[in-house]
């Protein structure tokens, strides 16, 4: 029985060609962006969950509070993790890592290892990162000690055996022993270094008593907690340690740090603190959302094509009934050609995952896997999906069939039921409320990105070349030397450019009750060129100057946030107001109006910007667009005589800028790339249904015609159903993704509005689409011959 | 084997209420072959289906073999249907899809035959109905009486003890039509029953009996034989 319905499924299928392509490809597109999301989601799910003891690891996260403001700082002082497994029994492991950048060199071979992590000696202990050479309880324990990942090793030492050999860190001054090669760091790891410094050569050489200073803030810290213990019950216990060994400083610094733990696998996608850097639960949301809903758009595709077409089965059906079919068996045949199809579906799509796996990597900035068989699990669940779905999909099919009445089926006197009718025409709405509703998504997203790129930001960031000394020696007279070349219009020198990293600084400035108020500012350390040459604005005051000899210590700029968290409502008001930050005793003598020195999705925070030579380590070249490449040769040229120890390096400050979005512009990727699948498959279950239904009315078409009625006629007649379709789908689409959107947008501190012409886009796109698809199947019926379509009556 | 009385079949629409089987009775013996003739809605093939048990009446009585059937429900008829009666139609309605082999060999797929058994089967009557040489063609690359031979050809391989056949010759030219009724004759001289509704004369002759009807009643039985 199985062979004879086997048969008649396959030539069902090689007979019907063209609609089992539309419904085997529509499955297939479906099943393949399911399969491409659900790996991205547990990919993005997969973070930190290989380490043997993930869920022992807690990340140790710390706010501030000043009398101004509470900071959401990421990481605890520096003294948290050395004392704090004195106090706490329940704690294996305390570490700490700090990220650095280090130029490494081994004779000639010369890196700037921007990836380094200065780490305390249990991090193996703590983290399962493998080690393929060296003893992992010492590796990291002696200062000066270094352990390289397979890829550096590899540059520095080729074949030769890395361990016991000697590096050379920064400007030479401090050879170091390769105690141990590790495993490359997986991608799914929030911890990502090339390169591992013993943290020692911190706490007992460059920086000698960090180990004690409670105000100094900003490093990683993590804790490896015994079995069994509670982090809640450990993180209400630390209060009272702060307290008792730090109350002190808390008080007289009035600085009030509380600790939180994260559970390390919640780090990624959860925590809050690390800005866009880091994964979003709410994007995983979304895509998973949008992975059923285009798996959807699939499934109703193939219920409403099948019964579409179970006119054309209703003859056969009559036959098997009247030769002894009982009703379950056709149900069985019916749903089982259903799991034919599906299967087909997931043979294909397995093939199409595979060949797009490596564009889908691209897509999503990031090696989601690397082969798609090393998955079998995965496999797997794909195949039961499809299984599944052939089962449910193929229910409703199989049910109207087998419940067709012989008699009227062989007497022909069959006509598809309103109640089918209602249902494909229910699946279409929902297919194309979906449709429309990831069409008007992304176009909001685009919008945003858009909106993000073209705002005005409150300085200039274009034509910037950006050098990173990394505080060298030679910077300042680097920098004379690039001043001179032709080319480059202007220079400066700061600690930070905007999309960077600044630190923060404990400061008093006098508010407006004349009391020197506490506030941790964020700060930028620049030089006299910096404000004009970023065409920031003075609002108030004025900017530094040469003129003035004192303004490289006593002299401080506020943005506009920081001079309304002081108190004061006009700029005017803080000119010549003093303050005190990190040793420096002074006057403000300027306000300049708000830039965005960070990412839009972040409220401008007030901002201090200091001279401090010392400080600065990034020269910005204004470069002329003319002749670029030889511009940027000879600033090459200047740095491999000026600072030739170094690797050369530069970048440009709008697209560094920019790539503080990476994350918001793959998500708009993404998202459009399955837009256009949703919309697709749709389609091609209008064009199916479409031509089922013109073919239904092949009479009718050619009675009309004989009537007199005109091609275009015909179509409108054809085409007026599918479209008010549409509308209703319209309709509903709209409101959904308003609300929605507005939500996403929500996550953006500076937005645009989700304004009326997206959805008037939107709706147009859709209709056109809808338009062009049942359109030519109208066109078709109706310039056909009406003597053909009445003879076969 | 049929007992038919007062059996009564009433379609009904919103506004028209047509009786197409009215207090009809017959009977029709073990072995015979009787032809229902009658002007077009007559109420002859609503009559033809409920003898196959495809359609159930409205009030009166069926007795197919002494059993009561006129109330089965659809499993029982489909049950009772797949072991005793096979069609013959006007327009053959064989499954495209399938070849004539197993067009024919579908009756016994569902009635549970095995695999060796069913191609001795279908071989047989294929061989009966003289269209082995075609056992791998599909039903368009038959000629009109080459298919309803194998429409024949499936409604006897179950070796049923009815065969009910509605204007079988219908659609064919008079030289196919008569193989077709002989084929019929032999079947019906082997001892299978027949009931055939049909138009032609011509065709009526070929049975035992002629019913005619009118409205939804029997009004003259002729005798042939």
């Amino acid at each position: 029985m199985l062979k004879n319905y086997l048969k008649v499924a396959f030539r069902n299928l090689w007979r019907h060609r063209i609609f089992s392509f539309i419904n085997i490809m529509g499955l297939t597109v479906g099943l393949t962006a399911f399969f491409l999301i659900f790996m991205y989601v547990k990919f993005e799910l997969s973070y930190d969950s290989f380490h043997p003891n993930a869920d022992r690891i807690y990340r140790v996260v710390c706010d501030l509070k000043t009398p101004t403001e509470t900071i959401n700082a990421d990481g605890p002082s520096w003294a948290i993790a050395p004392h704090i497994k004195n106090d706490f029994p329940e704690i294996e492991s305390a570490i700490r890592y700090t990220n650095a950048s280090l130029l490494v060199r081994k004779g000639d071979i010369k890196f700037q290892e921007d990836n380094t992590l200065f780490a305390d000696s249990a991090f193996f202990h703590v983290f399962g990162f493998k080690l393929l050479k060296g003893n992992p309880a010492t590796v990291l324990k002696d200062k000066f000690s270094i352990v390289l990942t397979e890829t550096a090793a590899k540059k520095y030492f080729g074949k030769t055996n890395p361990i016991g050999q000697t590096v050379l860190l920064t400007d030479g001054n401090f050879p170091s022993t390769i105690t141990g090669i590790m495993e490359d760091m997986p991608e799914n790891s929030i911890v990502k270094a090339d390169m591992l410094v013993s943290m020692t050569t911190l706490t007992e050489d460059f920086n000698k008593g960090i180990d004690d200073q409670w105000g100094n803030y900003g490093n990683r810290t993590y804790l490896l907690l015994k079995p069994g213990t509670s982090a809640k019950a450990l993180q209400a216990k630390l209060p009272a340690f702060l307290e008792k060994r730090n109350g002190d400083e808390m008080k007289k610094f009035q600085m009030y740090p509380t600790l939180f733990l994260e559970p390390l696998r919640d780090v990624y996608l959860r925590s809050t603190r690390d800005g866009s850097k880091t994964g979003n639960i709410t994007n995983v949301y979304i895509f998973s959302i949008v992975a059923v809903f285009i798996l959807l758009i699939a499934c109703f595709n193939f219920v409403n094509l099948t019964t579409a077409r179970s006119t054309e089965r209703a003859k056969e059906v009559g036959i098997r009934k009247v030769v002894g079919a009982g009703k379950f068996q056709l149900a069985r045949q019916f749903i089982g050609e259903s799991i034919i199809l599906c299967l087909i579906a997931f043979i294909l799509s397995v093939i199409f995952s595979a060949l797009l796996l490596p564009l889908f990597n691209q897509l999503s900035g990031k090696i989601i896997s690397h082969n798609i068989f090393s998955h079998p699990a995965y496999l797997l669940l794909l195949f039961l999906t499809s299984i599944a779905i052939g089962i449910l999909a193929g229910i409703y099919p199989a049910l109207v069939l087998s419940s067709f009445q012989p008699v009227t089926v062989l007497k022909g006197r069959f006509a598809t039921g309103v109640k089918g009718i209602l249902l494909r025409k229910g699946l279409v709405v929902t297919q194309f409320t979906i449709s429309i509703a990831l069409i008007i998504a992304t176009i909001v997203v685009y919008n945003q990105m858009n909106f993000m790129r073209s705002q005005d930001l409150g300085f200039n960031k274009d034509q910037k070349l950006i050098l990173d000394t990394h505080g060298d020696s030679s910077k300042t007279a680097l920098m004379q030397k690039v001043s001179t070349l032709p080319g480059v219009l202007s220079t400066s020198m700061s600690g930070s450019v905007p999309g960077g990293g600044n630190p923060g600084a404990y400061s008093q400035v006098e508010n407006t009750k004349g009391e020197m108020q506490i506030a941790n500012l964020d700060l930028y350390f620049v030089d006299y060129d910096y404000i004009p040459q970023y065409k920031m604005k003075i609002i108030a005051g004025r900017a530094f100057s040469r003129d003035f000899g004192s303004d490289t210590t006593q002299a401080m700029i506020v943005n506009e946030a920081a001079m309304k968290m002081f108190g004061y409502t006009t700029p005017q008001q803080i000119i010549g107001k003093k303050f005190d930050q990190w040793g420096r005793k002074g006057m403000i003598i300027g306000v300049v109006k708000d830039f965005h020195f960070r990412s839009l999705q972040e409220v401008i925070k007030p901002l201090s910007l200091r001279i401090e030579p010392n400080g600065c380590s990034l020269i910005t070249a204004n470069v002329s667009p003319k002749n670029l490449p030889s511009t940027i040769a000879s600033i090459e040229n200047a740095w491999k005589t000026m600072i030739p120890n170094r690797p050369f390096s530069y970048y440009f400050l709008d697209e560094f800028f920019d790539k503080q979005y990476r994350s918001e512009d793959r998500f708009g990727r993404l998202f459009l790339n399955f837009a256009v699948l949703a919309i697709f498959i749709s389609c091609l279950g209008l064009l199916g249904l479409a031509s089922y239904s013109t073919m239904q009315r092949t009479k009718e078409i050619g009675v009309r015609k004989v009537m007199g009625a005109s091609v275009s006629n015909i179509v409108n007649l054809l085409s007026k159903d599918f479209l008010r379709l549409v509308l209703i789908s319209f309709v509903i689409a709209g409101p959904l993704a308003w609300y929605f959107m507005n939500k996403w947008l929500h996550g953006f501190a500076y937005r645009t509005n989700v304004s009326w012409w997206i959805f008037v886009a939107a709706g147009i796109t859709a209709l056109l689409i809808a338009l062009l698809t049942v359109s030519f199947q109208a066109i078709k019926a109706a310039v056909a011959n009406p003597v053909n379509s009445l003879r076969s009556e | 084997m049929i007992k038919i009385s007062q059996l009564e079949k009433i379609y009904r629409t919103e506004e028209v209420e047509t009786i197409a089987l009215n207090k009809l009775n017959m009977e029709v013996n073990d072995g015979e072959f009787v032809a229902v003739m009658g002007p077009s809605g007559c109420g002859k093939s609503t009559l033809l289906n409920i003898l196959g048990l495809l359609d159930d009446p409205d009030a009166g009585s069926f007795m197919f073999n002494n059993i009561e059937v006129a109330h089965f429900n659809e499993r029982k008829r489909a049950d009772l249907r797949k072991h005793n009666i096979g069609f013959v139609f006007q327009s053959f309605n064989l499954i495209d899809e399938l070849t004539v082999f197993e067009n024919v060999e579908l009756p016994l797929i569902y009635t549970g035959v095995k695999s060796a058994d069913r191609k001795k089967r279908v071989e047989a009557v294929l061989d009966k109905v003289q269209i082995m040489h075609r056992r791998n063609h599909y039903p368009q690359q038959l000629s009109g009486g080459q298919q309803q031979r194998v429409a024949v050809a499936r409604a006897v391989v179950n070796n049923p003890k009815l065969i009910l056949a509605d204007e079988p010759t219908g659609n064919l030219d008079s030289s196919n039509g008569n193989e077709v009724m002989q084929l019929l004759t032999e079947l019906n001289e082997q001892g299978t029953t027949i009931v055939m509704v049909t138009h032609s004369e011509h065709d009526a002759r070929y049975s035992h009996r002629i019913i005619r009807m009118l409205d939804g009643q029997t009004v003259t039985q002729n005798i042939l034989i």
